[in-house]
C-alpha cells in the first residue's frame, strides 16, 4: 500500500532531483551549515517512512516591493521564461513545482504575492500557513531593500512565531557589477543577519542562481516537513504504514489551503 | 503710357474704401484664405471686374474675363462650403459642451453640492476605466482563479501520467468509477467511518478527481 502511493504523478524533470544537500550562497548570511541531509531524515527517506510528506505542498510566500522582479523570478525557475515587459501581479497568484527530493516526491507551492500597495489587503490574505518566506528586492534600489523589512514583519504576522524560513533575495543581479555589486551584497547581508534570513542574489533575466536558490529553499523546506513529522509519529507513537496515511488528519491544525493543497500532489 | 494713371486712380479709390470701411476690397487680398467669406469673394469681383474693363475691349481680355469669372465662382463655393462646415462644426461643438455640462451637473448625488472628506475620491462616470468592482469582488474572483488553477494543473498531470504510462489507459476511467471498492481493499479490518473518509481523500490522489 506504501508504494503504491510512491509515484505520485508523473515522473518529475532531472532538474528537480535533489540528492545532495544544495549549498547555500554565501556563508555570510546562511541559515544552515550542514552538506547533507539530517541523519534521520536520510534514514527515513531511505526507509520510505517519510509518511505524507511526499503528499503534501510546502507553503512559500514570496514579497517585496512592486516591479522588483518576484514574478520574474518565479516564472523563470517553473516555467523557465522571461519576460522584459512588467505585467503587475493583481492580487495573487501560485506555481506549483514538484521535486524529489533523496527520493521522496515533494512539492512546493509558491506564492507570488502582488507589491502594489492596493493589493496589500488581498494578497496578505495569503500571508498564512507560509513555511518559507522569501523577501525580494531590487539590487539596484536601495529603497526596495529597506522596505523588506516591513514586508517581513506584514508576513510574519501571519504565522506561528519561528515556524518560517526567512530568505532575503536581492534580484536583477545582471545590472550589477563590480564594486556596486558588492556594496548592494554587503548591505543586503548586514540586513539579511538582522532579519534572520538567508541572503541570495539572483537574475531572473539571465536564471543565475535560480535554480540554486529554489532547490535550497526546497531541500531545507522538506528537511524540515520530514522531521516534524517524524517528531509527531514519535509522540504520537503510532506504527508506520497504513497508520501514516489516518493520521494525517489527526495532525496539528493545518490551514484550509494546504488540505487542499494536499489533494493536488499527485495525479 | 495709359497705365500710370489709372493705377493712381485705384490707389486713390482703394484708399477712401479703406477709410469708409475697415476693411475694403484691397485689403480683403491680404487675407488669410480661410478666413474668406463669400462677401470677401464679392469684393475681389468687383475690384478685378473693374480692372479688366479698364483694359478695354481687346478680344482676349474678354476671353480672360470669362475664365476669371468662372475660377472667381468657384473660390466662392468653396468658400460658401467651407463656412457651412465650419458652421456644423461649430454647433457640434456647442452641443457637446452643453451634454458635458449637464453631465457634471448630473453627477454628484441629489444636494448637488458634494462634501468630500479626506478619504473620499470623486469618480467620473463617463470615464471607461473608472473603478467599479468591490474589494470582495475582486477577492472572489481570484479565488475562483485560484481553484481553476489548480484544477488545471491536476488535470495536466494526470494527462502526463496517462502519456508517461503510469496509468494504464484502460485502467484509469475504470479506477476512478471504483472508488469505493479501492476504499474497502485497503482498510479491509477498518469499520471506522472517519478512517474510511481520510483513505478515501487519500485515494482521491490516484483516482484524480477531486478537490
Ligand atoms: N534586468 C532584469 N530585469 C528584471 C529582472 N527581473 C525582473 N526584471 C524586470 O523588472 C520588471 C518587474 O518585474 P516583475 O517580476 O513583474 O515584478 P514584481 O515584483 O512581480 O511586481 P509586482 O507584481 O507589481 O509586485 C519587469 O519589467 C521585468 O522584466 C532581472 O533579473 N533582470
Ligand atoms: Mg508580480
Amino acid at each position: 500500500m506504501r508504494s503504491s502511493l510512491m509515484p505520485l504523478g508523473p515522473p518529475v524533470s532531472r532538474d528537480r532531483v535533489i540528492a545532495s544537500f544544495p549549498k547555500w550562497y554565501t556563508p555570510d548570511a546562511c541559515l544552515q551549515f550542514k552538506e547533507h541531509f539530517h541523519g534521520q531524515v536520510s534514514a527515513a527517506c531511505q526507509h520510505r517512512t517519510t509518511g505524507t510528506v511526499g503528499l503534501k505542498f510546502s507553503k512559500v510566500v514570496v514579497v517585496g516591493d512592486l516591479y522588483v522582479g518576484k514574478t520574474s523570478l518565479i516564472h523563470r525557475f517553473c516555467k523557465n521564461v522571461f519576460n522584459h515587459d512588467y505585467k503587475a501581479t493583481i492580487g495573487v497568484d501560485f506555481e506549483i513545482e514538484r521535486f524529489e527530493i533523496a527520493g521522496i516526491p515533494y512539492s512546493l507551492q509558491i506564492w507570488d504575492t502582488a507589491g502594489q500597495e492596493k493589493f496589500k489587503c488581498i494578497a496578505s490574505a495569503y500571508y498564512r500557513g507560509a513555511q518559507v518566506i522569501i523577501t525580494a528586492f531590487d539590487l539596484t534600489d536601495v529603497q526596495t531593500l529597506e522596505h523588506t523589512r516591513q514586508w517581513l514583519e506584514d508576513a510574519l504576522r501571519e504565522n506561528e512565531v519561528g515556524s518560517c524560513f526567512i530568505f532575503l533575495v536581492g534580484t536583477k543581479k545582471d545590472l550589477l557589477s563590480g564594486a556596486a555589486c558588492e556594496q548592494a551584497e554587503a548591505e543586503a547581508v548586514h540586513l539579511a543577519n538582522k532579519m534572520q534570513a538567508e541572503y541570495w542574489s539572483v537574475s531572473a533575466k539571465t536564471g543565475e542562481n535560480v535554480k540554486a536558490f529554489f532547490s535550497r529553499v526546497a531541500a531545507l523546506a522538506f528537511e524540515q516537513s520530514v522531521l516534524q513529522d517524524l517528531e509527531r509519529r514519535s509522540s504520537t507513537r503510532l506504527q508506520v504504514g497504513d497508520g501514516d496515511l489516518i493520521r494525517m488528519e489527526g495532525s496539528p491544525p493545518e490551514t484550509p489551503e494546504s488540505r487542499k493543497a494536499s489533494s493536488l500532489g499527485c495525479c | 503710357m495709359e497705365e500710370p494713371p489709372l493705377r493712381e486712380e485705384e490707389e486713390e479709390e482703394e484708399e477712401e474704401d479703406g477709410e469708409a470701411e475697415e476693411e475694403g476690397p484691397e485689403g480683403v487680398l491680404g487675407k488669410s484664405p480661410f478666413q474668406l467669406t463669400t462677401e470677401d469673394v464679392y469684393d475681389i469681383s468687383y475690384v478685378m471686374g473693374r480692372e479688366l474693363m479698364a483694359l478695354g475691349s481687346d478680344p482676349r481680355v474678354t476671353q480672360l474675363q470669362f475664365k476669371i469669372v468662372r475660377v472667381l465662382e468657384m473660390l466662392e463655393a468653396l468658400v460658401n462650403e467651407g463656412s457651412l462646415t465650419a458652421e456644423a462644426l461649430r454647433m457640434e461643438r456647442d452641443n457637446l459642451r452643453q451634454e458635458v455640462e449637464g453631465l457634471r451637473r448630473q453627477a454628484p448625488p441629489a444636494g448637488g453640492e458634494v462634501n468630500l472628506g479626506p478619504d473620499k475620491i470623486v469618480v467620473d462616470l463617463t470615464d471607461p476605466n473608472r473603478p467599479r468592482f468591490t474589494l470582495q469582488e475582486l477577492r472572489d474572483v481570484l479565488q475562483e482563479r485560484n481553484k481553476l488553477k489548480s484544477q488545471l494543473l491536476l488535470v495536466q498531470e494526470e494527462l502526463q501520467c496517462y502519456k508517461s504510462g503510469l496509468i494504464p489507459p484502460r485502467e484509469g476511467p475504470g479506477r476512478r468509477r471504483e472508488k469505493n471498492p479501492l476504499v474497502t481493499r485497503t482498510s479491509p479490518a477498518s469499520s471506522n467511518k472517519e478512517e474510511k473518509t481520510i483513505i478515501r481523500k487519500l485515494f482521491s490522489f490516484r483516482s484524480g478527481k477531486q478537490t
